[in-house]
């Protein structure tokens, strides 16, 4: 996983966005809808970049086509210079929703990546074992999800991820469906692989906190067709801690990142612009 | 110690369900006997309990109620292996590949309101009277459950989990064997329980047209011989091993999805 790191180009973006565009085709008599356009991203080797925005704004289909889930109608996407045309390995991706194989035990969904790749079974295992512990649930290694509490399956998911070697790690709103208390040891989880293996992370959420607490830079969507709005650096210290969710800089940062949404909003809103949109912003302010 | 296991054991199989539907069962009987028992009811035609629990001891004791279990449970199990592995394969793969489901779809679809029973006389007429005709019909019985059920259950794969194998790198075959497959395993059951009870009403359906053993051949020919007890007995026995394979094969389903959050009832 190193090498690869290495071999990158000094300079060049580890994933890169390139005027991309998307259109779903839907309804009859069919309409093109747009819903992502001209998007242009770069991510640097190492970064923790997340991805807001209002819902429907078209983030988690970019994440996708980040991953080669989905393929764009225009432009493309970079990963260390070649094109993406398809999923492969390197773009680890963390679903939103509980994607932890119920019929395979904790090790097994760890495993499945490196046995898909031919990984020899003792590197398997030894893959296993790190991946397990890093996650603190080498205690339940035998057990199936369905023994688990859904952060703990969140937590298989997260190691069945990093155990792949991938290079970069998509996260849809992996944590949206967790309760606050979950969320934030599963942010504080996440921080902490991030750090200890170093890897870029491109993680999309609609929570304002969520994006402050983790993120080196955030961008900021606007809504149909989702266009890059702003790219927000962090001026937050790391390491972030519990102290940190509670500073005053992490209130400003917030407040900052809150205006630029609502910029975002009103820029691009569409006449009607939906009540998802309000309940967002609603959500979002009762909290400032 | 073993008084108080017995106490606990006692507690736990008398439960209301199991003391009112024994009840139920008996009052059946009874009623039945009743009937039979009535002066004007002719005692050879319809046999009073003790009648039966004679014949079944005759039957035993002559060695003809296992001999004709045994080449009955033979025919069941040849069938329902041979027509369920068929069912499997094809009915997964019908489910899964476009164009597997192309080539397979018009003929599982075509097959399926068509009863195995109607196929009994094209059957006598091509491979004649013999044990290949009556494996051929049990064939036609279990598959056709458990093909609809297989293709039914590879459409409801869950697309997160496929999402989630491609992303780690699994090929499309991977795919296929490791998240269609068993995902789609609680459809595959339902189909083989399904397949089981049509299966073993096929072959009773066969024995009775012509065999030289089996239970379906021993209710009908005792029956031409107004042995009604032993016609009883048959019935009894038919319905015994029915409701024994449907555990089984409940049995083995609920441990093949013991990671299923979902409780199936029996």
């Amino acid at each position: 996983m190193m090498s690869a790191r290495e071999q990158a180009p000094a300079g060049m973006s580890k994933l890169a966005v390139r005027g991309l565009t998307h259109r779903y085709v839907m309804g009859s008599p069919p309409e093109k809808l747009t819903v992502l356009s001209n998007i242009d991203l770069d991510v640097a080797r190492g970064q923790f970049v997340c991805i807001i925005g209002e819902s429907g704004c078209g983030k988690s289909t970019l994440l996708r086509m980040m991953a080669g889930l989905l393929l764009p109608t225009e432009g493309q996407v970079l990963h260390d210079g070649t094109k993406v045309a398809g999923v492969r390995h390197e773009l680890g991706f963390v679903f939103q929703q509980d994607a932890v194989f119920p019929w395979l035990t904790v090790e097994k969904n760890v495993a499945y990546g490196p046995r898909s790749r031919g990984v020899p079974k003792a590197q398997r295992e030894r893959l296993v074992a790190t991946w397990c512990e890093a996650v603190g649930l080498t205690a339940f290694r035998k057990a199936y999800p369905k023994q688990l509490s859904g952060g703990m399956r969140k937590r298989v998911d997260l190691a069945r991820a990093y155990a792949n070697s991938p290079d970069i790690l998509l996260m849809d709103e992996p944590f949206a469906a967790l309760d606050v208390q979950t969320k934030a040891e599963m942010q504080d989880a996440v921080l902490e692989l991030w750090r200890s293996t170093g890897k870029t992370v491109v993680f999309v959420t609609h929570d304002l906190d969520e994006a402050v607490f983790l993120s080196d830079v955030v961008v900021v969507l606007s809504s149909r067709p989702g266009r890059v709005h702003a790219i927000v650096p962090s001026t937050l210290a790391r390491p972030r801690t519990a102290e940190t969710r509670v500073s005053d800089a992490f209130a400003a940062a917030k407040r900052t990142l809150w205006t630029t949404l609502q910029e975002a909003r009103g820029r691009h809103a569409g006449p009607g612009q939906s009540e998802a949109v309000e309940r967002v912003i609603k959500a979002n302010t009762a909290h400032i | 110690m073993r008084t108080s296991g017995r106490a606990a054991w006692l507690a736990r199989i008398c439960t209301p369900a199991v003391l009112v539907g024994t009840l139920s069962l008996a009052a059946v009987v009874a009623i039945y006997w009743y009937m039979a028992s009535r002066p004007g009811t002719n005692p050879a035609l319809v046999p009073t309990p003790p009648t039966i629990i004679k014949a079944l001891r005759e039957e035993i004791a002559s060695g003809d109620l296992l001999v004709n279990t045994v080449a009955s449970l033979k025919r069941v199990v040849i069938g329902f292996c041979i027509g369920a592995s068929l069912a499997l394969v094809l009915g997964a793969l019908a489910g899964w590949f476009r164009y597997a489901g192309y080539v397979l779809n018009p003929i599982i679809d075509a097959l399926r309101p068509i009863p195995a029973l109607a196929y009994i006389p094209l059957v006598i007429v091509w491979i004649g009277i013999g044990e290949p005709s009556r494996i051929i019909i049990i064939v036609l019985a279990v598959f056709k459950p458990c093909v609809v059920n297989a293709r039914a259950g590879m459409k409801e794969v869950a697309q997160i989990y496929v999402d989630a194998a491609r992303t780690l790198g699994a090929s499309r075959w991977r795919v296929f064997m490791t998240v269609a497959l068993p995902s789609a395993v609680p459809y595959f059951i339902a189909g083989l329980r399904t397949g089981v009870s049509t299966g073993f009403l096929a072959l009773v359906a066969a024995e009775l047209i012509a065999a030289p053993s089996g239970l379906g051949f021993m209710i009908q020919n005792a029956g031409q011989y107004f042995r009604t007890d032993i016609t009883i007995v048959g019935i009894v026995v038919i319905g015994l091993l029915g409701a024994l394979l449907d555990q089984i094969a409940s049995r083995t389903g609920r441990a093949l999805t013991a990671w299923s959050e979902v409780r199936r009832e029996p």
